[in-house]
């Protein structure tokens, strides 16, 4: 069989046994294994335990699994719900200042915890029934705290960028660095549509009492005393402190990415005991088993991923797709936008991790061979994939609203995302047009980069 | 989203001693999973610490992490199954009919416990073969390897036990 047909076979293969609903990482074993049967010597089945865990065994990867630990620990805390109160505290000044403020704290919670979900479920189950009290609508307050939460796979410790740094074989503290920008980007975004959004309300209830109608919550403006306002930072600042002081190990070369994890998760931990109390077993059970869980079915997504990324390139699958998308000369924007395409219509189904490892290997030598940044590219890429977690089908973020806030209607909040998907679309518009925003930060602390 | 112990056969009330004990066996396996977990991020914090305060070299700190966290993987893996916890993609379930869609998750679970029966079998090659050739990792540390192989194969083969009883159940063919 040509490598055509073997490739052909292969994308095939993989597509049936995904859709048949086998778990991820069963499904890519699976192909990889049965492609080893029949197209590789029957020596390398007996190295496919060894494979795997030679691929996990990288103290990179397992980083994962610490910062899931880091990111549990804060978010089955009432961290979230703090940072959100204090922010809505001192912005409640500000027209849309509680948007403003569910959209800050999704950022520093994100910054955090790393994790997409926790932030939604961290944030948003105080701030949804806060927003909704005060006159805002179902749907810009599930659309914030959705969208808000899709920062988690884009400001470090990222378990997306993590993955990327592995599979692209780029320095995973310049990825880090490289999210800050269009991460804050993205929160100037967010609010200020969160702001405009406010006003348009705001705007129509002011309508319903001048045609004689009832008066709206979204009217009335809060008040705080300045003791008040004072009194919210004590229990914040130790999680700001924690968030500096683990950028600062990581930057200030005190640490490596993996002793960051590892103290970040024991700093997490001691923090939650100290502020919140939370040290007994029955405390510390469910952080532990949650992560746990996460971490294992990640891990193994990404175990078989590698066996799959191998034998795919065992038998020149990627190789020889890589050339044909070189071949065809595509313009430097064309690519681009065909690879976005495929990343986009792939985040419909798959979970950013997987969309990494599988389509690394394809993807990534032509991107180089036009004269891509992968730095840029990792975290453009994973800015795309930020739409897949608040669109359907898959849309983690809007399941775990539905979730949280059940009352809302799954429709609503798919709406209420929408126009936070376009304002991603435009945030990657501006990446491409100002590629600095990305750039900036690992170019002041690292130099420029010698290997691309 | 359901309740999935209402699904699981092995801690439904009532079930057979064996599948109790199983149930039993995945939430210890569990807990040395989370405890591992925990001690790796201990010893990765101690790692930095002593480094940068006490100007103690780290040669086994690495190894010792990775055997953690590569063991909590895959000890865990069977708990993680037993709740159903291994993300798949179910687009399918929402165009086909009921007993179709019943037949397709019960097929998911044979093809995956096809696939664990022989990942399994090789960890427990692999395994023996690291006792018999007594092999160490490259590093200077060079730490035995039967020890992240061991909770490969232990991992492994109670993620087969947790699958072959999902299947021989046939809960996915019993309507929800």
């Amino acid at each position: 069989m040509s490598t055509l047909q073997i490739g052909l076979l292969f994308g095939a293969s993989t597509c049936l046994v995904l859709f048949s609903g086998m778990p991820i990482a069963f499904a890519l074993g699976s192909v990889a294994t049965v492609f080893m049967y029949f197209f590789m010597p029957h020596a390398s089945l007996d190295t496919v335990a060894q494979n795997v865990y030679e691929e996990m065994a990288s103290i990179t990867l397992l980083t994962i699994p610490l910062f899931i630990l880091k990111g549990a620990a804060i978010g089955k805390s009432k961290a979230g719900r703090d940072l959100y109160s204090a922010m809505h505290i001192w912005l409640c000044k500000i027209p849309g200042g509680l948007g403003i403020a569910v959209t800050l704290a999704c950022g520093l919670f994100a910054a955090m915890a790393g994790s997409s979900a926790a932030t939604c479920s961290a944030i948003g189950s105080s701030a949804i029934p806060e927003m909704r009290q005060r006159g805002y609508s179902s749907r810009l307050a599930a659309g914030l705290v959705a969208a808000g939460g899709t920062l988690g796979i884009l400001l470090p410790p990222s378990v997306t960028l993590i993955l990327y740094a592995v599979a692209a074989e780029q320095s995973l503290g310049r990825l880090f660095l490289a999210g800050i920008g269009p991460g804050i980007l993205l929160v100037v975004l967010f609010a200020l549509y969160g702001v405009f959004r406010f006003q348009w309300e705001q705007k129509r209830a002011q309508a319903v009492v001048d045609a004689g109608g009832e008066s709206s919550r979204i009217l009335q403006v809060d008040h705080y005393t300045l003791a008040q306002k004072f009194a919210a930072i004590p229990r914040v600042l130790p999680f700001l402190v924690l968030l500096l002081g683990v950028m600062f190990a990581l930057y200030g070369g005190f640490a490596t990415p993996s002793e960051t994890a590892g103290l970040g998760a024991v700093l997490a931990l001691l923090l939650i005991a100290v502020v919140y109390g939370a040290w007994r077993l029955s405390d510390l059970k469910p952080i532990f088993l949650s992560s746990l869980s996460e971490a294992t079915m990640l891990m193994m997504i990404i175990g078989m991923s590698l066996l799959y990324s191998y034998v795919m390139s065992y038998l020149h699958i990627s190789q020889s797709t890589a050339e044909w998308i070189v071949g065809l000369h595509l313009s430097k924007w064309t690519l681009f936008l065909a690879v976005a395409f495929m990343v986009v219509v792939l985040g419909f189904f798959l979970p950013p991790v997987s969309i990494i490892l599988m389509t690394a290997p394809i993807i990534l030598p032509p991107l180089r061979a036009q004269g891509f940044d992968l730095i840029w590219f990792g975290v453009v890429m994973s800015v795309i994939m930020e739409m897949g977690l608040i669109h359907p089908p898959v849309g983690l973020n809007i399941f775990v609203i539905n979730k949280i806030a059940p009352d809302i209607d799954l429709i609503d909040v798919v709406w209420g995302t929408i126009p936070f998907v376009f304002l991603i679309m435009f945030a990657v518009l501006l990446l491409c047009l100002f590629p600095q925003i990305v750039d900036a930060l690992p170019l002041y602390f690292y130099g420029p980069q010698t290997l691309r | 989203m359901q309740d999935q112990t209402l699904n699981d056969p092995l801690s439904r009330e009532g079930a057979p001693f064996l599948l109790q004990a199983l149930h039993w066996l995945n939430q210890v396996t569990a807990f040395f999973g989370a405890v591992a977990v925990g001690v790796a991020a201990c010893v990765l914090s101690w790692e930095a610490t002593a480094r940068y305060l006490f100007k103690i070299p780290s040669d086994w700190q690495d190894e010792v992490t990775i055997f953690l966290l590569v063991g909590a993987t895959f000890l865990a893996c069977a708990w993680v199954q037993q709740q159903r916890g291994h993300v798949a993609i179910q687009a399918l379930s929402a165009v086909l009919g009921p007993r179709a869609d019943r037949f397709r998750r019960w097929l998911s679970d044979v093809m995956s416990l096809l696939f664990c029966c022989f990942f399994s079998w090789k960890s427990w090659t692999l395994l023996l073969e690291a006792i018999e050739d007594q092999q160490i990792s490259g590093s200077a540390f060079g730490a035995p390897l039967w020890i992240p192989y061991g909770s490969m194969a232990v991992g492994m083969s109670l993620l087969v036990l947790v699958l072959f009883i999902q299947v021989v159940s046939a809960q996915a063919l019993k309507p929800t």
